[in-house]
């Protein structure tokens, strides 16, 4: 295949059979309870120099409250898959837990520009879908994947992506390389103890994601039984072989929503996007991170029973969510 | 109730121009939040109830319960509430690579000559030393994939460039042919750009023209807000300002706390004219 044109940037690197070892070697193929808690779930499986994807965002049903246990337990020089994103690469990289981001769309701040003058952050430039095309080669066991989007950009040339000879066509097309994260995140409707998860409404890359990845943890609004798993099969949208741990994280997307189960809570949205465009998480990451040990303590004393009760009543719609 | 406004502010203005352009035997996928978005709601309240667009999250025809929470304007219940399909990012790009998407609706930070949009960094890219914002999010696919796309913008000499600072999304590259060269679908590509002043199309070599200007402003106006000479089209058209209608949704149903309406000059009505408020 001739190559036309090539992005400089470092990605990360494309081994599918490497992965497909990993998945015999590691993967949980029996079904085995994976229940643990925020501490045990990312001391055990979010390690340093790790790439790491999340799916969603800390605003819209994503995993916060893993996120706030891998910046608690001070996680190092993570490698971050920045799509769909607003304040959570701001989070990590103030944090001191990330220092590399491929970007499609992240709330950038003057932290992470600060971070990047100071040559303590790389960014990669990609694109939302070109990112989670990346993580569906990975969940399809390939090196890559073509795309007719991204060619032409100014972002491909800091891209680890490619411009080459279609053999069928000969037209010019951009292949993306797989990514297969070292671990994922991601944040759930409902799951059984063995991490058959389902996700209602749309998302980003749920099941890519959770498929790409070596290491996944599944944190779940709601732990439900096997059999309620199978008496809708269709529902499930994360198998358990792909889930390495199951957290029980009510209220987990907090400040963000979940959709049909609770609505965001709006000044708590506020308070971290204000705190990302002033450059200054701080106090917020004092508030929100480091004055409590768990999700649990975070719930009881920083958010409170009454904020809580509020964002459920706040949330009016149930239709398609199986409530 | 379609009498014309005797006040409004730019960015209302602007909304309901492209609002007005939204067909429901078109589908859309409108960029997820400000202007674009704006529009394409408020084309469903007037004068569209049956509008199919799709959000990069998958979304598909949604009948939103506006208005929404603040940034929660994909994923969440109330923005997707009553679609026609919930899926994720890569069958919105499965979509839009089959050519299912008539239109794309984007705003960018600059515009060049050639239609491209920024929505990286203004300034220098290396070392971190301009000013940088997000990135193309879903707007590259868009504009990668979208048979045509609509730009939104503000009418500002640092807005409107010779050559962006950055391509974080296609328009026409650098002139007839550059994107089949780039390896994007043929056909494809930038059609207007709306700011609240003025209309743009683009001429047989891709670069733009000046086709509308508001009622508002002068030829002259709007150049002296370009960094670049625009060709400019024989006849002009006028773009007529919002009506009582429209901004009663916008202010009443869609931005109700303003959050992207509020900003820009007000315009008023006097003395059977349109001009910019002293306010």
């Amino acid at each position: 295949m001739r190559i036309l044109q090539e992005g400089r940037a470092e990605y990360l690197k494309v081994d599918p059979d490497g992965y497909r070892a990993h998945v015999r070697e590691h993967k949980p193929h029996q079904m085995v309870s994976k229940l643990m808690t925020h501490r045990e779930a990312v001391e055990k499986l979010v390690r340093d120099g790790d790439y790491i994807a999340y799916d969603c965002n800390y605003f819209q049903r994503g995993p916060a409250s893993l996120i706030r246990e891998v910046i608690r337990q001070k996680k190092r020089r993570l490698w971050v898959c920045g799509k769909f994103t607003y304040v959570a690469c701001a989070l990590l990289v103030e944090g001191g837990c990330a220092d590399r981001i491929d970007i499609g769309f992240i709330g950038f701040g003057p932290w992470i520009a600060r971070a990047v003058r100071e040559k303590k952050c790389t960014i990669n430039e990609y694109s939302n879908a070109i990112m989670t095309l990346r993580l569906k080669a990975g969940a399809m066991g390939l090196p890559f994947l073509p795309a007719r989007s991204f060619g032409g950009t100014d972002g491909f040339e800091r891209s680890g992506c490619k411009l080459v000879e279609d053999p069928y066509t000969k037209q010019p097309i951009i292949l993306v390389p797989a990514i297969n994260p070292d671990v994922a995140l991601i944040h759930v409707h409902q799951a059984d103890e063995y991490g058959n998860a389902r996700v209602f409404g749309t998302g980003i890359a749920h099941q890519e994601c959770a498929l790409a990845s070596r290491r996944v943890i599944v944190s779940a609004e709601e732990i439900v039984s096997t059999e309620e798993i199978r008496r809708d099969p269709a529902r499930t949208s994360i198998p358990h072989f792909a889930v390495d741990a199951v957290v029980h994280a009510p209220f987990g997307a907090y400040p963000g929503t979940v959709q049909g189960y609770y609505a965001c809570d709006p000044p708590g949205v506020v308070e971290a996007m204000g705190a990302m465009y002033r450059g200054d998480f701080t106090e917020y990451l004092n508030k929100h991170v480091y004055s409590v040990g768990s999700h649990e303590e975070y719930l009881e004393k920083v958010v409170g029973a009454a904020k809580i009760a509020e964002i459920r009543r706040r949330e009016t719609i149930r239709e398609g969510y199986c409530i | 109730m379609s009498t014309p406004a005797a006040n409004f502010n730019e960015r209302e203005h602007v909304i309901c121009q492209i609002a007005r352009l939204v067909e429901e035997r078109y589908i859309y996928w409108v960029g997820g939040g400000g202007e674009p978005l704006s529009a394409a709601l408020l084309a469903k309240q007037v004068h569209a109830p049956n509008l199919q667009y799709l959000t990069e999250d998958g979304v598909v025809g949604p009948e939103p319960l506006v208005p929404f929470d603040p940034l929660m304007t994909m994923i969440a219940a109330r923005a997707n509430y009553r679609a026609l399909q919930w899926q994720t990012m890569n069958y919105a790009a499965d979509v839009a690579h089959l050519g299912y998407v008539d239109y794309g609706i984007l705003a960018t930070l600059q515009v060049d000559r050639y239609g491209n949009v920024n929505s990286t960094v203004v300034g220098k890219y290396e070392g971190g030393e301009g000013r940088r914002f997000g990135g193309p999010g879903g707007a590259d696919t868009i504009a990668a994939l979208a048979w045509r796309t609509i730009l939104v913008t503000d009418q500002q000499k640092r807005k409107f460039v010779e050559r962006n600072d950055f391509i974080s999304s296609p328009g026409f590259l650098d002139g007839p042919g550059a994107r089949e060269r780039a390896g994007l679908p043929p056909g494809t590509g930038p059609w207007r750009v709306y700011t609240p002043w003025a209309m743009f199309g683009y001429d047989i070599d891709c670069q733009l023209m000046l086709q509308g200007i508001s009622p508002f402003v002068t030829v002259d106006q709007v150049l002296e807000e370009m960094s670049f000479r625009p060709k400019i089209a024989p006849k002009l058209e006028r773009l007529e300002v919002p009506t009582e209608e429209e901004l009663m949704v916008l202010r009443t149903k869609i931005d109700v706390a303003g959050q992207v309406t509020d900003r820009g000059r007000w315009i008023e009505h006097r003395d059977g004219k349109y001009v910019f408020a002293d306010r």
